[in-house]
C-alpha cells in the first residue's frame, strides 16, 4: 500500500474536520451551560452528571485543540476542564464567579474557531491570557473545607473507585442517602442492554456512583455486575422496583468492612448517618483511584510493531541456521538444543505479537458516532426524514484502518443519503414508509471485517449508469457489460448521474476515491443495487496490515509474497484442466468456476510458464466471498513477513502492495491481493 | 572573489584547507555550495548535498512489474525498501552492466520520501560558489538546467525533482 501522503488538500481537509469536530464540542457545552444555569435558577443545585458531560467536552476540546496545533485555544480548554474539573470533585463550589467564567470562555472558544477559518486567531491572544488569568486566580482562592464523611465498604470496592466517584460516595453520605449495592447477572452475549435497563431503573430513584464487574460463581455464559447505587428508598423497595430476575439489593454500608475516610486530615461528619466504625481507631484505606486504562500515542504502537516484526524476521533467520546445523553432524546434537530453544522462543513470540496487536485494535464506535452526528447535521440541513441504523460498533479494527476508513464511510453515507433516499412524497408515492432508513452494519467475518451500508432508497438504475459512462467515454456503446459490472461502474473515475453538484456530493469525484481509499487498505467494495428497493455497498477489509504469515511462491525465478489471511487454498494444476471461456481460463473448482490469471503475464515477466514439469500451482486468491486462483511456477513455503511500504517517486504499483525482507535475498514483493482478486473478476488485464 | 578551484595539480582538499587557513571570512563561506559529484559513463554530474542522504554500494534489486522501465526495482537498505531508479536509462542514456564502481545514491525526495539513483561512479564534493554556476539552456523537461565550473571542466547540476518526476 502507498504511503500515507500530507498532501495540501488532506491537510485543509483536516483543518475542516477539526472546525466542523471543535463545533460539536461547543454546541454540547452552550446546550449544557444553558441547562446549567436553568438548574441554578429552579433548584440551586447542579446535576453533577451535567457538570461532567461539560467537563468531558472541555477535555475533548483541548485534546482537538492540542493535535491541531492550536495552542491558545488549548491552554483555554485546557483552564476551562480545570474549572469544571474542581467544581465536580466537589473541590470548589459552582458559585457565580465559576458559573461566569464559564460562560466567558466558552464564548471566547466560539469567536476563536470562528477566527480559525480565517487564519486570524491571533487577534485574540491577549483576550485569552486575560480569560486565563482570572481562572488562575479564582483557582486559587482557598477551597471550602470538606466535611469528611465515613462509609463502610469493601475495601476493594472502595479502591477501584475513580476520585470522582469516590467524591459522589462522600456526597450522598453526606446528604444522608442510603448506600446500596445491587447485584445482577446477565448473559454475556446481551449483557449490555440488560445492564442499561438496569442502569435507568435505578437512576429513576437515586444515582448510580459506580459499575464494577463483580467475580464470583455464576452460569458459564453469565457476566455479573455490582452497582454502587445512592438512594432513598430502601433495598426492599429498590429490589421490587427493579424487575430484574437475580438482581439483589443489599445496604452497602453494612457490609461490615474497615471504615474509611476520604481525607485523614479533615475532621469527622457530625451529621452523618452511617454506623460508626467498629474499631476506635480506624484504619486508613487509600482511595487512590486506579484507573485500568491508559492513553498511548499510536506511534508508539507503530515502534513497538515494527520491532515485533524485526524480532519475527530475526527468528526466521535463526530458524533456517538452525535448520542448516542440523544438517551437519558435527553440530546436530548442538543443534537440537538450538531448535528446542527457538521453538519456545516462537512461542513467546507469537504471544507477543497477538498482544502487540491487540493493543492496536480500537472498535468502529467513534467512527459510527461521528456518522451519526453527520446524519443528525445533514437532516437538520435539508429536513429530509432518514433515520441511521447502526450495528456492530464494537466490531475492532487496526486503528490505522479505522482512521482511514473515515472518509470512504462518510461519502458512502452522505452518497446514500443525498442520492438515494428519495424525498417524502416520492416515498409515499411508492408505498414506503415517510422516514428513509440507511443501515450501517459491520461485523468479523474470519480474518476479515465486512461493513455494510444499505438503504431503502430509490436504487441504482444500471441503464441511467450505463448511459452516463457511454457519455464520458468510459465505456463503449457496443460493449458487452452484465448488470453486475454495470453496477460496478459507479467506482468510475468521472462518473456522476446526478445533474446539479451539492455541496456534500454530486461532484463525481467520490466512489472512485472510495474504491481507491478501500482498495489501498487492502480491502474490496462492492454494490448491489435493486430499483425502487434500495442500494447495498459492501466493504470487506482485512482486520490488522502489521505482521502478517506470507506465503512465498516464485514465478520465473522471481519471489513474491501473498498474505495467508487470503490464501484459500493452493491447488497442483495440470494444463490438461485448464479451461477457456470467452476468451477468460477457468478451472473447475469442485463444480464451480475459478477464474484464472497467470502471474507470469500479469506481471509481464516473459517465457512460458514452466516449473519443469509442466504442472503449475493455483493459489486460491478469496475476499469475502470471491474466488480468483493465481497460477504460478513453485510454492516456496510460509513466512512470517512485516509489509513495509515502497518508497519511491512511483506513488502506487497496481497489484503490489509493497515488499518485505526475506533472509539474504533482499527485498521480496507482497502482492495486493485485493487488486488482483478486482483484475481477475473483471476478466481484462491491465497492461 | 575567492578562487577556489585550482585547475589541476592541487586537490580540492588542499585548496578548501589553504582557504580555510587564510582566514575566509564568513560571508564567503555562504555563498559557497555543496555537490556531490558522480559519472555516467564519461560524463560528470552533479546533485545538490542536501538532497543527498547517502551513498551505498550495489546490492540485490528486486525487479518491479508495472513501472517506467528506467525504476530498475527496489532495494531493502535497513529496514526500508526504496525504488532505484538506472540514472542512464532516465536520462535516455544506453544502459549499462553493472560495475565494480557503480553506486546507488540515495536522495530526500520531495516530501521525506526516498528514492535511489544508480550511478556508474561516485566522485567527491564539489564545493563552489554561486557564480561558477552557470544557466544552460534547455526546455522545461530537462533535468539538467545549470552548469557547474569544475575547473577545466563543466558538471551537469541535476534538477532532483525533474529526474523524480514520473508522468504516471
Amino acid at each position: 500500500m502507498a504511503a500515507r501522503r500530507n498532501t495540501p488538500s488532506r491537510r485543509s481537509k483536516a483543518h475542516r474536520e477539526f472546525i466542523s469536530e471543535a463545533e460539536e464540542i461547543l454546541e454540547r457545552m452552550r446546550d449544557g451551560l444553558s441547562d446549567l444555569a436553568d438548574q441554578q435558577t429552579s433548584s440551586g443545585e447542579a446535576d453533577p452528571e451535567l457538570i461532567n458531560q461539560l467537563f468531558r467536552s472541555a477535555h475533548s476540546l483541548k485534546g482537538l485543540s492540542g493535535m491541531f496545533g492550536l495552542d491558545a485555544l488549548g491552554e483555554l480548554a485546557h483552564h476551562l476542564e480545570d474549572v469544571l474539573d474542581r467544581v465536580r470533585l466537589g473541590r470548589a463550589g459552582l458559585d457565580a464567579a465559576a458559573v461566569g467564567l464559564l460562560d466567558e470562555s466558552v464564548s471566547l472558544v466560539a469567536l476563536t474557531l470562528e477566527k480559525v477559518e480565517s487564519g486570524t486567531q491571533d487577534e485574540l491572544l491577549d483576550r485569552v491570557a486575560d480569560v486565563i488569568g482570572r481562572i488562575d486566580a479564582w483557582a486559587r482562592s482557598p477551597e471550602p473545607t470538606t466535611e469528611c464523611a465515613e462509609v463502610e465498604l469493601d475495601p476493594a470496592m472502595l479502591r477501584a473507585l475513580t476520585e470522582y466517584e469516590e467524591h459522589r460516595l462522600q456526597e450522598n453520605v453526606r446528604r444522608g442517602r442510603r448506600i446500596q449495592l445491587v447485584e445482577a447477572s446477565f448473559d454475556i452475549l446481551a449483557f449490555e442492554e440488560g445492564l442499561a435497563e438496569l442502569t435507568v431503573a435505578v437512576r429513576e430513584v437515586g444515582e448510580v456512583l459506580s459499575t464494577l464487574p463483580s467475580p464470583g460463581e455464576g452460569a458459564e455464559s453469565q457476566i455479573r455486575f455490582s452497582l454502587l447505587v445512592a438512594t432513598d428508598i430502601p433495598p426492599e423497595d429498590l429490589e421490587a422496583r427493579l424487575e430484574i430476575p437475580g438482581a439483589s439489593v443489599r445496604e452497602a454500608t453494612r457490609a461490615g468492612g474497615v471504615a474509611a475516610a476520604a481525607d485523614p486530615t479533615a475532621a469527622r461528619a457530625s451529621d452523618s448517618n452511617v454506623e460508626p466504625s467498629l474499631d476506635a481507631a480506624p484504619e486508613l484505606v487509600s482511595l487512590k483511584s486506579i484507573s485500568d486504562t491508559v492513553r498511548v500515542d499510536i506511534r508508539k504502537l507503530d515502534e513497538l510493531m515494527n520491532l515485533v516484526g524485526e524480532l519475527v524476521v530475526q527468528r526466521g533467520a535463526l530458524a533456517r541456521i538452525a535448520r542448516e546445523l542440523q544438517a551437519l553432524p558435527e553440530t546436530a546434537r548442538l543443534a537440537a538444543d538450538l531448535d528446542k530453544v527457538h521453538k519456545g522462543f516462537e512461542r513467546k513470540l507469537q504471544d507477543l505479537q497477538s498482544g502487540v496487536l491487540e493493543t492496536r485494535m480500537v472498535p468502529l464506535r467513534q467512527v459510527f458516532e461521528k456518522l451519526s452526528r453527520v446524519v443528525r447535521r445533514l437532516r437538520r440541513d435539508t429536513e429530509k426524514e432518514v433515520r441511521l441504523e447502526l450495528c456492530g460498533a464494537d466490531t475492532e479494527l487496526d486503528k490505522l484502518i479505522v482512521e482511514e476508513l473515515v472518509d470512504p464511510l462518510m461519502h458512502v453515507v452522505r452518497n446514500a443519503f443525498d442520492h438515494a433516499i428519495e424525498a417524502s412524497e416520492e416515498r409515499a408515492a411508492a408505498g414506503k414508509p415517510a422516514e428513509g432508513c440507511i443501515r450501517l452494519e459491520a461485523c468479523q467475518r474470519g480474518n476479515d471485517v465486512v461493513i455494510i451500508c444499505s438503504d431503502d432508497g430509490r436504487g441504482i438504475d444500471p441503464s441511467v449508469v450505463r448511459a452516463r459512462a457511454i457519455e464520458r467515454g468510459i465505456v463503449s456503446e457496443n460493449t458487452l457489460l452484465a448488470e453486475r459490472e454495470v453496477l460496478d461502474l459507479i467506482f468510475a473515475p468521472g462518473l456522476t448521474t446526478r445533474t446539479e453538484v451539492t455541496e456534500t456530493s454530486g461532484r463525481g469525484v467520490g466512489m472512485d476515491v472510495v474504491r481507491a481509499n478501500i482498495t489501498a487498505l487492502g480491502g474490496l467494495v462492492e454494490v448491489q443495487s435493486e430499483l425502487e428497493r434500495g442500494t447495498t455497498i459492501t466493504m470487506t477489509l482485512p482486520i490488522t496490515l502489521a505482521i502478517i504469515q506470507a506465503l512465498i511462491v516464485s514465478v520465473a525465478d522471481q519471489q513474491f509474497a501473498i498474505p495467508l489471511n487470503s490464501v484459500r487454498e493452493t491447488l497442483l494444476v495440470e494444463p490438461g484442466e485448464i479451461q477457456r471461456s470467452e476468451g477468460r481460463e477457468l478451472l473447475n473448482l469442485r463444480g464451480e468456476a475459478l477464474p484464472l490469471r497467470r502471474l507470469r503475464r500479469e506481471f509481464g515477466l516473459g517465457g512460458e510458464d514452466q516449473s519443469g514439469t509442466g504442472k503449475q500451482y493455483s493459489v486460491v486468491l478469496g475476499l469475502g466471498d470471491t474466488r480468483v486462483g493465481l497460477l504460478v511456477d513453485r510454492l516456496e513455503g510460509q513466512q512470517d513477513t512485516v509489509i513495509k511500504p515502497i518508497q519511491g517517486p512511483i506513488r502506487s504499483i497496481r497489484g503490489i502492495a509493497g515488499a518485505t525482507e526475506l533472509g539474504d535475498a533482499g527485498a521480496v514483493l507482497v502482492l495486493d491481493v485485493a487488486a488482483l482478486v478486482e483484475d481477475g473478476l473483471r476478466g481484462g488485464g491491465l497492461a | 572573489m575567492q578562487r577556489v578551484i585550482e585547475p589541476s595539480a592541487e586537490s580540492r582538499w588542499e585548496s578548501l584547507a589553504r582557504a580555510a587557513a587564510s582566514g575566509e571570512t564568513s560571508e564567503d563561506a555562504e555563498l559557497r555550495r555543496e555537490f556531490v559529484t558522480f559519472r555516467l559513463g564519461e560524463d560528470a554530474y552533479a546533485l545538490p548535498i542536501e538532497r543527498v542522504r547517502e551513498v551505498v554500494r550495489l546490492r540485490p534489486i528486486t525487479p518491479v512489474p508495472r513501472v517506467p522501465s528506467a525504476v530498475r526495482g527496489v532495494i531493502s537498505l535497513r529496514g526500508e525498501v526504496v525504488q532505484v531508479i538506472d540514472l542512464r536509462g532516465r536520462l535516455g542514456m544506453v544502459t549499462a552492466p553493472a560495475a565494480r564502481t557503480s553506486r546507488i545514491i540515495v536522495l530526500h525526495g520531495d516530501d521525506g520520501a526516498v528514492a535511489g539513483l544508480l550511478v556508474d561512479l561516485v566522485r567527491d564534493v564539489l564545493r563552489i560558489s554561486e557564480d561558477e554556476i552557470r544557466p544552460c539552456a534547455g526546455n522545461e523537461a530537462d533535468v539538467v538546467h545549470s552548469l557547474l565550473a569544475d575547473g577545466t571542466e563543466f558538471v551537469s547540476l541535476l534538477d532532483v525533482d525533474r529526474v523524480l518526476a514520473f508522468d504516471e
